[in-house]
């Protein structure tokens, strides 16, 4: 077919590209507090002593990492790499120094290094491309290889009642609500790679809205990965009270190296009667240079709890980054009349690979579920969708409905559906769909026609495809997402 | 319930100690031996048996043989070549695992050791037979069908219900020529596993038309091969499933060549404690381009006790191609019933028609399921 | 000097000749109707003049205002003036039509050094001219051609090229497919369009739409080059006597 050549051309000029459009490559030269690499029962208990932990939490730890050592990596996912030596990889790496009281105490390497990913660690936050009075306050949680390094506005936020801290804060802190919740919705032994970070997590954030509390402003978490040989086992953790609403945002990116780094995460959402979480992820982790190596594996555990009556979790995210993505943000549908939704947009280029999706867990009555999901997949990329739905005998009365759409670009990637829908309960309504497009050379050559070179109309394309997600996005992530997926096609088109 | 039932081991072990039948011994089990004791069989729980404890089939295996019927009852025109195993011709017709990859399938590699009654049938180029190929029954639990359809032939070939343990269809499809395959499967208390495996040259056509009913474990693997330029398939099941009933369908259609056109048709209903599964894949290989696949799939659940568990699959390989699927769940559209008792029609009976209404956007020819019992 | 001048042109496709040896010139201010039976290589001329990939041009050249474009890229032929109003508009689900028009817009204004249209300017622009197309306003927040009927898509063709102001515009086939009310508005936005500066090359199997835009000159395309030129009297000609005609 004549007409493949323009599409052919661009793609070919991929070849051209190279890994320095990730802007976020760089390394900070920081002196670093780091355990030696390996990993053994001391070493479970060398982190909780640094992070001064009550007893509980060492044993907590420890009966994870017991549990670990007796399970296996799982292989059923629609990716390759070669096997992990988990003794290999240090489970440690903080910034020297005490702990900084407040964000005066921050070391100023540090500050300038969150200012270059346009992520400013002051309390007028605002993320770059955005005008300031566009912008609402966003309060940030930055987390540096191991440790949280700073939280702004946690004074404003405390006036309203919502604690927001490091994780290791609120074991200090809120031992009670962290001894309730963690470990409730992805518990220890629910899979290799969340019982791993059960016994190995250093920090990450924790969030509690109290009843009837709407959080006054956006919350953020933006994780970096910085030192070598490094991986990061963070732990996310947000409790919404009766009829509170939160809405989150996580961010990421790491430095270009050749090594993959294993990032390894387990996000906890706990939503009670009437309550409403909105969580939204930019994923940018190192996605390897062009010829497919480094990048992080990022096999991330993320689950919400919809334990109250109608309740509400919404998982968005957009994921560009990292060179193997596997992970399923998902919702246990508990609560009478309770609501779970994802929304999903992957990109992936070069030798990317993607396995991601959600399980919507239908157990209460009335429940709903709605899953949008776009697969973008260029170069040699491998894009697959994977997602369960259950809807379990009590579900009476409940709804899922799944769209799946993959858009091609180019002849040498692959684009993969797997939903496993389940269902026990004839009152149960379950919908799916899927569908692939390509960018046609005619949608390119219209485009040309009016003027528009090829670049511009691919993302504008990409972007036309991805609508349904982006507009479920905050204000301020959806012009970095639409920024971030135009950044990334870049490389993959031309 | 695993617990209860032989390992895969255990199967194994007894099948490579007791070797293969001595029927039709120009039937090459070599490949067959070397996938059980290399590979061996596969696990109760593993992915592929997700939803369907093979335990149970095992079971069977193990059983002593199986009553069955003693003789071959198959009928078919003059013109078309139909000849039992034992008869060394039949060899000539194309290799035993020509359409199939054994590793792939290794009951199939059961049935080959276990292999007691095989048919090799043949419809020369260019014959449009003028009767269908009816298979009733085969004298043996383990069963397999060797079909050539040559070079712009075309025929029927229908599967009468009739009990077995295992039992592999073979299709080559020539260029230019169609086979049209009727499935009809019905036996409350059997134990089945089917293969069917098809390839489809350039410009030749392979129709499904399953009709399934309860057994207490069915599981039919269907592998259809697009393997020429403008290779057609349309598969279309239909079941209906109550009691204690198993039914598991694992299908995948292949696109390997450019310009295939495949469609997939599925309707279901599972009553009383009944589970169904379906797993149908769409699969395109690189430089399959221009490739129109669908699949939709629609289950209704007619008790709170029955099961469903639908897996549509696309794995893409290829970015000029057209593929969609569509899968639904749910209950019996009170409104329609509703409609029909207005007008004067009862309830069972407004039922009945709702189900075979909905069951015929897969198969049309519901007289046949009328016969067997399934509506109303 | 001629705003278009297409010289002996000869183009292949897929290893067929189609267009064997065209001639053609068209000054500013002129409107040209080329017609001929299918299959004579109308729409293949129309997009081999917008640069569309999969067209091989073997020989000849294709000039505006004297400068050779026959090599240029289409984007490149879309900045020096030149629109096709596609036979078949393509869709581009989620992209909505006010997002692509004025992504256009933009282009063509920044590589004349020109500032882009301020997004209330332009979206009064587009709402003027959505109007005299007879068009709704919601029209324009809907995906480009996405679910948009025949005639709706030929519309949307006019109206962006009345927003783009092109010194060249081609029309490929924008008659078929209109009823008569839809053919009226079309014919009245062409005619809106036309000025001394710019000029027109409407390809067309049928002279209806000829009724309402009348043309200074007409071609009879047949067998990949013109074999007649006249006025507007050809094409009633052609209308009553068929393209057979021409062969006898």
């Amino acid at each position: 077919m004549p007409d493949q050549d323009t599409l052919q051309d661009l793609v070919g000029r991929e070849h051209a590209a190279t890994g320095s459009d990730y802007s976020a490559g760089f390394v900070t030269d920081i002196e670093a507090d780091t355990l030696p690499p390996g990993l053994d029962e001391s070493v479970v208990r060398a982190i909780s002593t640094k992070k001064e932990e009550p007893a509980w939490m060492t044993e907590w730890r420890l009966d994870a990492f017991r549990r670990w050592q007796e399970m296996h990596a799982p292989r059923w996912a629609h990716v390759r790499f070669p096997d992990i030596d988990f003794q290999a990889i240090s489970y440690f790496s903080a910034p020297k120094g005490d702990a900084p009281k407040s964000l005066d105490e921050v070391d100023p390497e540090l500050l300038r290094t969150y200012e270059k990913l346009g992520i400013p660690l002051h309390e007028r936050a605002r993320l770059a491309g955005v005008r300031e009075e566009d912008m609402p306050e966003v309060a940030v949680d930055a987390v540096f290889d191991s440790v949280s390094v700073a939280t702004t506005f946690k004074d404003r936020l405390a006036d309203a009642g919502v604690v927001f801290c490091s994780m290791s804060e609120a074991i200090r802190e809120h031992p009670e609500l962290v001894r309730k919740y963690l470990g409730s919705v992805v518990p220890k032994p629910d899979n290799f790679y969340a019982a791993l970070n059960s016994a190995v997590f250093s920090d990450g954030s924790f969030v509690y809205v109290p009843k009837h509390t709407r959080c006054p402003m956006e919350l953020s978490t933006y994780f970096r990965i910085n030192a070598e040989n490094t991986g990061q086992f963070e732990r996310t953790l947000i409790i919404a009270d009766e009829g509170a609403y939160v809405s989150y945002l996580e961010g990421c990116t790491a430095p270009m190296r050749d090594e993959n780094q294993l990032h390894a995460a387990v996000v906890e959402l706990v939503a009670l009667d009437d309550a409403e979480i909105k969580y939204s992820t930019v994923q940018n982790w190192y996605p390897g240079d062009d010829e497919g190596n480094g990048g992080i594996y990022n096999f991330v555990t993320k689950r919400g709890a919809c334990l109250g009556e109608r309740s509400k979790i919404s998982w968005t995210q957009v994921e560009t980054g990292s060179a193997i993505t596997w992970k399923y943000p998902s919702v246990v549908l508990r609560g009478a009349d309770s609501v779970g939704e994802f929304y999903s947009v992957a990109l992936t280029r070069n030798f990317q690979q993607a396995d991601t999706g959600t399980k919507m867990t239908h157990i209460g009555p009335r429940t709903k579920s709605t899953i949008i999901s776009k697969g973008i997949s260029a170069g040699r990329s491998q894009n697959s969708y994977r997602g369960r739905v259950r809807m379990n005998p009590g579900a009476k009365g409940a709804r899922n409905y799944t769209q799946c759409d993959s858009l091609l670009i180019g002849e040498q990637c692959g684009a993969h559906t797997f939903p496993y829908i389940e269902s026990k309960l004839p009152s149960a309504m379950v919908e799916h769909e899927a569908t692939t497009s390509k960018v046609s050379d005619e949608q390119l050559f219209l485009c040309q026609q009016r003027g528009i070179d090829p670049e511009k109309a691919v993302s504008m394309i990409v972007n036309g495809f991805c609508r349904d997600v982006f507009r479920t996005l905050p204000m301020e992530f959806a012009v970095e997402a639409a920024k971030l997926l135009e950044v990334s096609l870049e490389g993959a088109v031309g | 319930m695993a617990g209860s039932t032989p390992d895969e081991a255990a199967v194994a072990r007894r099948l490579l100690q007791t070797g293969p039948n001595d029927y039709a011994p120009w039937f090459d089990r070599n490949a067959c031996t070397a996938v059980i004791a290399d590979q061996g069989l596969p696990a109760i729980r593993s992915e592929a048996w997700k939803y369907t404890n093979v335990g149970r089939w095992y079971e069977t295996v193990l059983e002593a043989t199986r009553p069955v019927h003693r003789e071959t009852v198959v009928e078919s025109p003059e013109e078309v070549d139909v000849r039992d195993f034992s008869d060394t011709r039949a060899a000539d017709l194309f290799g035993p695992q020509a359409t199939f990859d054994l590793t792939r399938y290794p009951l199939a590699a059961v049935n080959g050791l276990l292999l007691g009654a095989g048919l090799a049938i043949r419809v020369p180029a260019g014959c449009q037979a003028s009767q269908t190929v009816r298979i009733s029954h085969l004298p043996s639990a383990y069963q397999h069908c060797l079909v050539s359809v040559e070079a712009g032939a075309a025929v029927e070939l229908v599967e009468e219900p009739s009990p077995y343990t295992h039992r592999i269809v073979e299709a080559v499809v020539h260029e230019g020529a169609v086979l049209r395959h009727r499935r009809r499967q019905a036996g409350a208390s059997t134990r089945e596993c089917s293969l069917v495996a098809v390839n489809v040259a350039t410009g030749g056509r392979y129709e499904l038309s399953q009709l399934s009913l309860g057994a207490d474990l069915r599981r039919n693997d269907i592998l259809v091969t697009l393997a020429g330029d403008g290779a057609e398939t349309a598969l279309q099941s239909a079941w209906r499933v109550d009691g204690r009933a198993h039914l598991d369908n694992q299908v995948a259609v292949e696109h390997t060549l450019p310009g295939g056109t495949s469609r997939q048709t599925y309707r279901g209903v599972a009553a009383g404690r009944a589970r169904a599964v379906l797993n149908g894949r769409i699969h395109i290989a690189p430089g399959a381009q221009h490739s129109d696949a669908t699949l939709s799939t629609k289950n209704l659940l007619a008790d709170a006790t029955a099961e469903v568990y639908a897996k549509p699959e696309l794995t893409i390989f290829a970015n000029d191609v057209k593929c969609s699927h569509g899968a639904t769940v749910g209950a019996m559209d009170e409104d329609a019933v509703h409609y029909f008792r207005s007008r004067g029609i009862d309830e069972d009976r407004a039922r009945g028609l709702f189900v075979r209404g909905f069951l015929r956007e897969a198969i049309d020819d519901l007289a046949v399921a009328e016969t067997l019992g399934v509506v109303v | 000097m001629s705003l278009l001048r297409v010289d002996e042109l000869r183009v292949d496709v897929d290893d067929k000749t189609i267009l064997n040896g065209l001639s053609l010139a068209v000054d500013a201010g002129e409107v040209h109707a080329v017609m001929g039976p299918n299959g004579s290589g109308k729409s293949t001329f129309a997009n081999v003049l917008a640069g569309r990939p999969g067209y091989d041009v073997t020989g000849g050249t294709i000039a505006m205002d004297g400068a050779d474009i026959t090599e240029l890229a289409p984007e490149e032929r879309s900045h020096r003036g030149l629109f096709l109003a596609f036979q078949y508009p393509v869709e581009i689900p989620g992209v909505s039509n006010m997002e692509f028009l004025k992504a256009a817009v933009d282009a063509q204004a920044r590589i004349r050094g020109e500032d882009e249209p301020s997004a209330p300017e332009f979206i009064g622009r587009a709402r003027d001219a959505a109007s005299r197309l007879d068009l709704d306003v919601d029209f324009l927040k809907r995906g480009v051609n996405d679910g948009f009927s025949g005639g709706e898509k030929k519309r949307n063709e006019i109206l962006q090229m009345l927003l783009l102001e092109p010194r060249l515009a081609v029309l490929d086939e924008t008659d078929s497919g209109l009823d008569i009310d839809a053919l009226q508005v079309v014919a009245a936005g062409i005619n809106a369009f036309r000025d001394e500066g710019n000029a027109v090359v409407l390809v067309t199997h049928y002279q209806r739409l000829l009724n309402y835009v009348v043309p200074d000159r007409v071609h009879v395309l047949t067998g990949g080059r013109i074999v007649r030129s006249g006025d507007r009297s050809l094409a009633l000609e052609l209308e009553e006597k068929g393209y057979g005609w021409l062969d006898a």
